[in-house]
């Protein structure tokens, strides 16, 4: 046992110093630092700059202003409204931001804005958030008004459109910021009903959108009017919306959404598996190629048995996973609890199933047995190899066999994980690790673990005494690929070497 | 560990054994005793079946028939602590520094990690290397890198040790040193087997050797019994061939004959003596100008014995 041990030290130690290794390691937590700055980059841009020039009396302008002020209090509102249910907070019973039950109606908005809008609404809620609580953070702006210059009411035809060009693609050099759309009504727009929207670049629809709802309300109230409908009426026609009430699952709740967040510690635990087992793997495969080609078994094995050699190195290679996969799983708890952010709100969820041991110890179990057995296909392709380029011809395929089905898996697994595929796999020994982690967040009954987690040990028990066989036979045999019917004669412990 | 000694009258015995390869015999029915102490070379050609044999002794591979007995004990790795190896090809984890390297091998022989470190350093800097303790093996030249794998065998102060053709690739700088280890090791009681077809090193370093040609035994002795084996070569000039003269087997002239007189090699035949010829010559009034004796060499017998059966392949 000790020289099994400080074979797996050694096999350990080298591993650890290799720099593809320190540079896998750190991926994951690179990954997660940068991941709210990528969301940042990612997500939507700075806030449109947007010039709204009314040459029409200015009621026009006033509501397109207006209406874009409104949809960024209602964006407030419902972030803010997700936000009190998310974390269950006290709220009172008869704020708009109470319930986030419904498409918030323009008084609904009009009346949270006067009442202070988000900043206001967070002072009234500040007692009820408890510490642990995340702060509010109130969703970026989409739209910043910028006001005309007095010089543009009057201007009109290609003046106007050189003036605009200028504000909207500004000459190289200049400091002033472009504008990125500009919206002129001009005079008569209630009588010829034309308006131009002018824009530095694609016209961003939903403020198309926006613009054309608010002008052809005045438009149609306008016309109401003409035809002697009552103002008050003509507005009510115009203004008039439906008091849409959504029902919708609590943030993380819902069906599909609360599938995938259960699902996510599972299915991360089986793509860690994965991507651990074929990086370890390919290092164990190297240093073991190293050991045949720099001439060194022998000496090796002067000192300990093939199989001292065999265990040392599986056990080094399982250490170097395990601790890999540990810095990564520490990494992520670190996201949850120490960080804020939607990583955060995503991960700490997914922890869930880890409040249950008898979870965590399948994962453990599962973990290690599927570790150990396809760390011993690739242990074996060592064996039987005298170079990199001899073990990429074994090793292709039985990648291939283990990895593509797996990915099959998950998305079956994501799908629900109820499908005959998803099944059979999970009675294959060498997808049955893959299967069962992946199929923890959909659920699996009980006899199914036990089962294919007992066939899973008599395979990798199977699997050892095979590749004992194989490695005592194959170690010292070099210079020639066996044939087939050579490497059964290994398996079977037949060959002239293993005698 | 180096304290518990294994006491035996023979370190390593072979007896009758036999290694297959399917039908290819590489060791057949070999049996010889190295007495405990002594330096034993193990002399023949490539494919003669030495490594196999030191394979079988180290238990990396099982006999097909016949036991082995290595200090009084079957082969297994139970006797590592009491071994040291220095195989054929060599080689190290490159990228383990030197002392590392040493260490770890120590400890696979039962050392303990200071034992190991302490004998280590002690190692390298007898070998020159102590300003290389950290370097890694992969940044040392290859004689340095040899110095370190020879520190592996002899890290644990073996009681046999083990060296399949220890002074293949060294230069002549390491050969002496690798020389003047094994004279050390047998110095401190350590019995020594080397594999080896240079037979300068047997000559001087053997105590006994064992000749193999094809996996079967030639010859076991004393290096003055496996010169015996060959017939002493005469050399002389005279004025005529010796053919006739009671002994002479045969007297072939060897250069063109100058001023009248001619060398000759001359074979006695079995069991006739230099001194009965010369005495005969002198009684006989056969002018001689030289007469010189010499004895046969390792090598001559080593040609002898294992060059017929080399060619027969």
């Amino acid at each position: 046992m000790n020289n099994i041990l400080l074979v797996a030290l050694r096999e350990f130690r080298q591993i650890t110093r290799m720099r593809s290794f320190w540079l896998t390691l750190l991926i994951l937590p690179v990954a997660i630092s940068i991941a709210p700055l990528t969301q940042r980059f990612m997500g939507e841009s700075e806030a449109d700059r947007v010039m709204i020039i009314d040459q029409d009396g200015g009621v026009a302008g006033r509501e397109i202003a207006g209406r874009l002020r409104l949809e960024e209090d209602r964006r407030s509102l419902d972030a803010l409204a997700r936000y009190v249910q998310r974390h269950r907070i006290a709220a009172p019973a008869t704020a708009p931001w109470a319930r986030n039950d419904r498409y918030f109606t323009d008084a609904e908005v009009a009346r949270f804005a006067a009442e202070g809008g988000a900043t206001g609404a967070l002072e009234r809620l500040k007692p009820a958030i408890p510490a642990d609580v995340p702060d509010f953070t109130p969703p970026e702006p989409r739209y910043e008004l910028v006001t005309p210059p007095p010089a543009l009411a009057s201007l009109t035809g290609a003046t106007l459109d050189q003036r605009l060009e200028t504000l909207l693609r500004p000459a190289s050099g200049s400091k002033a910021d472009p504008l990125d759309a500009a919206i002129i009504i001009p005079a008569g727009f209630l009588r010829t009903g034309t308006a131009k929207f002018a824009s530095s670049g694609r016209p961003n629809p939903q403020l198309v959108g926006t613009v054309q709802e608010v002008l052809t309300r005045s438009l149609r109230q306008g016309l109401l009017t003409q035809s002697g409908v009552p103002a008050p009426v003509a507005t009510a026609v115009a203004t008039v919306t439906p008091n849409l009430m959504i029902a919708q699952p609590a943030p993380g709740s819902g069906a599909r959404e609360a599938l995938l967040v259960r699902s996510i510690l599972p299915l991360a635990s089986c793509y860690l598996l994965m991507m651990a087992l074929m990086l370890s793997g390919s290092w164990m495969l190297q240093g073991t190629i190293e050991e045949r080609s720099n001439k060194l078994l022998e000496t090796v094995l002067a000192t300990i048995s093939p199989e001292q050699l065999m265990y040392g190195k599986l056990l080094g290679t399982v250490a170097v996973g395990l601790t890999m996969i540990a810095v990564w799983i520490g990494c992520g708890v670190f996201a949850a609890f120490a960080t804020q952010g939607a990583i955060a709100d995503m991960i700490r969820p997914a922890l869930a199933p880890l409040t249950s041991w008898t979870t965590i110890l399948t994962m453990i179990y599962f973990f290690i047995a599927g570790y150990i057995a396809i760390s011993v296909f690739f242990l074996a392709v060592g064996a039987i190899s005298d170079s990199m380029n001899d073990a990429q011809g074994y090793l292709m395929p039985i990648i291939l066999m283990i990895l593509l089905p797996i990915t099959i898996l998950i998305q079956g697994v994501i799908a629900g994980g109820q499908g005959i595929g998803v099944t059979v796999m999970t009675w294959v020994p060498i997808w049955t690790p893959f299967a069962v982690l992946a199929r923890l967040g959909t659920g699996i009954p009980a006899w199914e673990v036990f089962g294919s987690g007992l066939l899973l040990a008599a395979f990798v028990a199977l699997q050892l005494l095979l590749l004992g066989r194989l490695y005592r036979a194959s170690l010292l045999a070099q210079g020639q690929k066996p044939s087939l019917k050579e490497l059964a004669a290994r398996l079977r412990g037949r060959s002239p070497e293993a005698a | 560990m180096g304290e518990t000694r294994l006491q035996t009258a023979d370190a390593l015995v072979l007896d009758r054994v036999t290694k297959k390869y399917g039908d290819f015999t590489a060791v057949d029915d070999l049996s010889f005793a190295v007495h405990t102490g002594e330096v034993f070379g193990f002399l023949g050609g490539n494919g003669a079946g030495k490594t196999t044999s030191l394979r079988m002794v180290l238990d990396i591979i099982r006999p097909t028939s016949g036991s082995i007995s290595v200090l009084g004990r079957p082969p297994g790795r139970e006797n590592a602590p009491f071994l040291g190896f220095l195989p054929e090809e060599r080689g190290l984890y490159r990228t383990m520094s030197a002392i590392d390297t040493i260490v770890y091998f120590g400890r696979l022989k039962g050392m303990t990690p200071g034992d190991a470190r302490t004998k280590g350093l002690a190692l390298l800097d007898r070998f020159g290397l102590a300003a290389n303790t950290k370097s890694t093996v992969g940044q040392l030249s290859k004689g340095m890198a040899q110095k370190v794998q020879l520190a592996t065998a002899v890290v644990n102060s073996p009681q046999l040790l083990i060296l399949d053709e220890p002074f293949s690739g060294l230069d002549p700088v390491n050969q002496g040193l690798l020389e003047d280890e094994i004279r050390r090791a047998s110095d401190k009681g350590a019995t020594v087997v080397f594999s080896t077809h240079v037979m300068q090193h047997a000559e001087r370093l053997c105590d006994r050797l064992l000749l193999l040609a094809r996996g079967a035994k030639k010859f076991e002795g004393t290096l003055d019994e496996a010169r015996a084996l060959l017939p002493a070569r005469l050399f002389v000039t005279a004025r005529s061939s010796l053919d006739g003269v009671p002994g002479v087997a045969e007297c072939r002239p060897q250069d063109s004959p100058s001023d009248g007189w001619q060398d000759y090699a001359v074979t006695l035949q079995p069991g006739a003596s230099a001194g009965d010829l010369l005495e005969h010559c002198s009684g006989n009034n056969i002018a001689l100008r030289r007469f010189e004796e010499r004895r046969a060499s390792l090598h001559d017998v080593f040609l002898h014995m294992v060059g017929t059966e080399e060619s027969a392949k």
